[in-house]
């Protein structure tokens, strides 16, 4: 809450200013986000993948998607670990802050869309604060809480990914990377979003 | 690329025209491609709709392009997985003429034409594809071709699906004005080998010259060839609207005593002209009637034909429903149909097999046998060959049995199941010589107690299909001789028929399926349908009734041999007849046997129509225990 009191002082880098400026207009663009992380924790883990796709009036555009590894070399070498295998790939590699920063050009005021979407929001403001950077200030929607309004649950439990992808019908990917579980998400969205009757 | 563009490239790849595309090409094409869900039932674009900027692949679901006719709206394709549709803004700049609707939950791929465009330019085998496909309206086409839905760019030339609702006609008619002299008019006819000329003012039509016209008033000398037209020309002429029917064309050709129509954009007199309608359009609307189709089915030559006329069948039953046409009628059209695709294919198997060793008799039993087969649900057929000497009999077996593995395999490829009870020709048991098959029945019939095991009721609907006549009616004298006060087996069957579990539950309510796929469907064949027919061939068979195997009409046979009940009989032909109706309605929407009917897709009052169907069942169970002591295998 007194967020604003502890940056009163700090300079914000230049993309988060321009971030910030965008929001004086309304946005119809939803980004629906995955990510990856190596543990829970906000302090201790870190991000390693970030996948988003777009959906604007109703369809999901592949072009319109962000698809990166963030390389952790801080991360790994505290922990001992590899990232050979992670080098190998031919996706898009960047360092957290590039990363990070070309992401936030992505997102823009575009409404968040995930799967348990606090965490992945927590996670990425965590990072964001390693940045000299506000927090995200983007609207989001969490489609397990949209099932359960469209069906009126009112318990606590929460459904995973697997099991509302299984609700909904939707087909199974081959594997389970981050990206197509954005691609899941983004799909049950849709659904959800026509089913609840969302403008 | 994105994981997700690659999957959607690898999908493309099996399907025309993406299979002529480069890698590059593919992956430029999936990596602009708009995802969309379409819900049940919602609308992708809809007639009239200004056209989308994109086309689309089914990627998962059923999507139905529907256009509509005498306001009628008729579904001209179904898009399955891997179809493209939705190509009119490639070739035209108005409005979409077509309705695209999801017909189950579906997953569509939209594709820029911006894109997608620049790759025509450089491949033009891609871009024929296409060109042909949005203009092609025949079925066989796109059957032959692959995946691509006609648009209905020609509308006028609709698939033969439409001879119920669309006409082919001449849409470049021959024009004059009412000046030209006669004599320009019937030059003009003669050079281009027409009947007729319309005569046009700048407001729309207002005349037509035909060879009748020509011959009445100017051969007869009654005026002179130079005259203008508009004196011997036949006005008003009798104007329609473009999507006319066939019914509605031949009706108003009646009604007005004349041979042309002129088609209007808005159906009056004072609109461009679209082109003219004539007597011989109607008559090669018409060639797709049940008689040219049994003709061709008799001239195929490969089971792939032979699918092709089985699907203008499926087309025809589904017109001729909506057009009211009555169910017994259907059923007999279809049947004949039916029975001429299963000769053909016995028929194409001896042409490659050879011709028999010995006489035979292909029959069929079950819904085929009783001549109810409308939907393309499975096959049951059996084999009877005449006794040979026993040296001979190993070979004569062989044979027929290879001709039964390779008749059910066409059949199976028209599309008719295989049966999952093994009731076929081509399997060992249902396979023999007239001596086995009398010992069969004699078994079945006599000592039914013990051998109920591989007795199924179908057994006992039998229907020649091709091969002697006298086989077929030595198995009919075997059956009718053996029922004959045969209570025991009476007791079976009547068994069989009560044991199918009740459709509506004590509170009159249907009782639907508890679990699997088809969790609260009803189930209409095996709740409603198997206990008329069991019990119509029960009656049948005790009343010796012979050589009726349909069970509508063993209902009004019924009902005149045993008049004392004739009331429940007339009820349950009835009934029988409506419960079918629903049943193929479901199966034609579905594209399934029809078994399972969803409730609530149906109007209230079909609703409460099916729920009164099922009623007359409720005596006609009465009836049966009554005249049969049901003791011995209860």
């Amino acid at each position: 809450m007194l967020d604003w009191l502890k940056n009163i002082n700090k300079e914000h880098p230049e993309f988060w200013k321009e971030y910030l400026a965008k929001f004086s207009k309304k946005s119809n663009r939803y980004v629906i986000l995955s990510t990856e992380a190596t543990g829970d924790s906000i302090e201790k883990d870190v991000i390693t993948f970030i996948s988003a796709f777009a959906v604007v009036n109703d369809s999901i555009s592949i072009k319109d998607s962000f698809e990166t590894i963030l390389l952790q070399y801080r991360f790994m070498h505290d922990n001992h670990l590899s990232n050979e295998y992670i080098i190998e790939s031919r996706l898009l590699k960047l360092s957290e802050p590039e990363a990070l920063k070309t992401f936030i050009e992505y997102l823009g005021n575009g409404i968040l869309v995930g799967h348990q979407i606090q965490s992945d929001v927590a996670m990425i403001n965590a990072s964001l604060e390693r940045l000299e950077c506000g927090k995200l200030r983007n609207e989001a929607l969490d489609i397990d809480i949209m099932h359960r309004k469209l069906n009126e649950i009112n318990d606590d439990k929460e459904l995973s990914l697997e099991e509302l992808t299984d609700y909904y019908k939707i087909q199974k990917t081959h594997t389970n990377s981050t990206t197509e579980k954005a691609y899941k998400i983004a799909l049950l969205f849709l659904k959800l979003k026509f089913k609840l009757g969302l403008k | 690329m994105n994981i997700i563009a690659g999957q959607i490239a690898d999908f493309l790849k099996n399907y025309a025209p993406f299979n002529q595309l480069t890698s590059d090409q593919l992956a430029e094409i999936a990596n602009n491609i708009r995802v969309i869900n379409l819900e049940k039932k919602q609308t992708l674009f809809k007639i009239n709709e200004t056209l989308h900027d994109s086309f689309y692949v089914v990627a998962s679901g059923v999507v139905n392009v529907s256009v509509i006719a005498d306001a009628e709206e008729s579904v001209i394709n179904k898009c399955h997985e891997g179809t493209i549709f939705g190509l009119r803004p490639f070739f035209a700049k108005n409005k979409y003429k077509t309705t695209a609707k999801a017909r189950e939950e579906s997953l569509v791929y939209a594709i820029p034409i911006a894109v997608f465009k620049p790759l025509l330019a450089n491949n033009s085998e891609v871009l024929n594809f296409l060109l042909e496909n949005f203009a092609s309206n025949l079925p066989e086409d796109r059957s032959s071709e692959g995946n691509i839905a006609s648009d209905g760019f020609y509308s006028e030339k609709q698939s033969e699906a439409q001879f119920f609702q669309t006409l082919a006609y001449n849409t470049t008619p021959l024009l004059a004005t009412s000046d030209n002299t006669a004599q320009e008019v019937a030059q003009l006819m003669a050079e281009s080998l027409k009947n007729n000329v319309i005569i046009f003012e700048k407001s729309g039509p207002i005349g037509i010259v035909t060879h009748a016209d020509l011959a009445s008033k100017i051969a007869t000398g009654r005026y002179p060839i130079n005259i203008p037209v508009s004196n011997i020309m036949s006005s008003p002429v009798v104007t329609v609207l473009e999507n006319v029917s066939l019914a509605e064309a031949q009706l108003l050709m009646l009604k007005n005593n004349v041979t042309h129509l002129c088609v209007t954009v808005d159906g009056t007199d004072k609109s461009t002209i679209k082109g003219v309608i004539s007597e011989h359009d109607l008559i090669a609307a018409q060639a797709s009637n049940p008689g040219v189709l049994i003709k061709e089915v008799k001239r195929s030559l490969s089971s792939n034909e032979l699918k092709e006329i089985r699907a203008r069948l499926t087309n025809l039953i589904q017109s001729s429903i909506q057009k009211n046409i009555p169910l017994t009628h259907i059923t007999n059209i279809a049947s004949e149909i039916n029975f001429a695709v299963l000769k053909r294919a016995v028929e194409l198997s001896i042409l490659e097999l050879g011709s028999p060793p010995a006489r035979f008799a292909w029959l069929s039993i079950g819904s085929q046998g009783r001549k109810e087969q409308l939907l393309l649900t499975d096959q049951d057929s059996i084999l009877v060959f005449e006794d040979v000497a026993q040296d001979k009999y190993i070979e004569v077996k062989d044979y027929f049995l290879k001709l039964g593995k390779k008749t059910t395999a066409t059949l199976e490829k028209i599309g008719y199941g295989l049966c999952p009870n093994g009731h076929m020709a081509s399997n060992m048991l249902w396979c023999k010589s007239l001596t086995d098959w009398i010992k069969q029945y004699n078994n079945w019939m006599n000592t039914t107690r013990e051998n109920t095991d591989n007795l199924s009721s179908i057994f006992f609907d039998c229907e020649l299909v091709i091969g002697e006549l006298k086989i077929e009616s030595a198995i009919n004298n075997i059956i009718s001789e053996n029922a004959y006060n045969n209570n025991l087996f009476f007791d079976f069957l009547g068994n069989d028929a009560l044991r199918k579990n009740s459709p509506l539950s004590f509170f009159k309510k249907f009782i639907v399926e508890e679990e699997g796929i088809h969790k609260d469907k009803f189930d209409i064949k095996t709740r409603a349908l198997m206990p008329l027919i069991d019990s119509a061939r029960l009656f049948t068979l005790s009343h010796e009734i012979k050589g009726i195997n349909n069970t509508y009409t063993r209902f009004k046979q019924l009902a005149i041999a045993d008049p004392k009940h004739s009331e429940i009989y007339l009820n349950c032909a009835e009934a029988y007849l409506f419960l079918t109706r629903i049943r193929t309605l479901e199966g034609i929407k579905n594209e399934n046997s029809g078994q399972y009917i969803n409730l609530e897709e149906l109007s209230k009052n079909d609703r409460e129509k099916l729920k009164n169907a099922l009623i007359p069942m409720k005596e006609l169970e009465e009836l049966i225990k009554d005249k049969f002591q049901l003791t011995q295998f209860s």
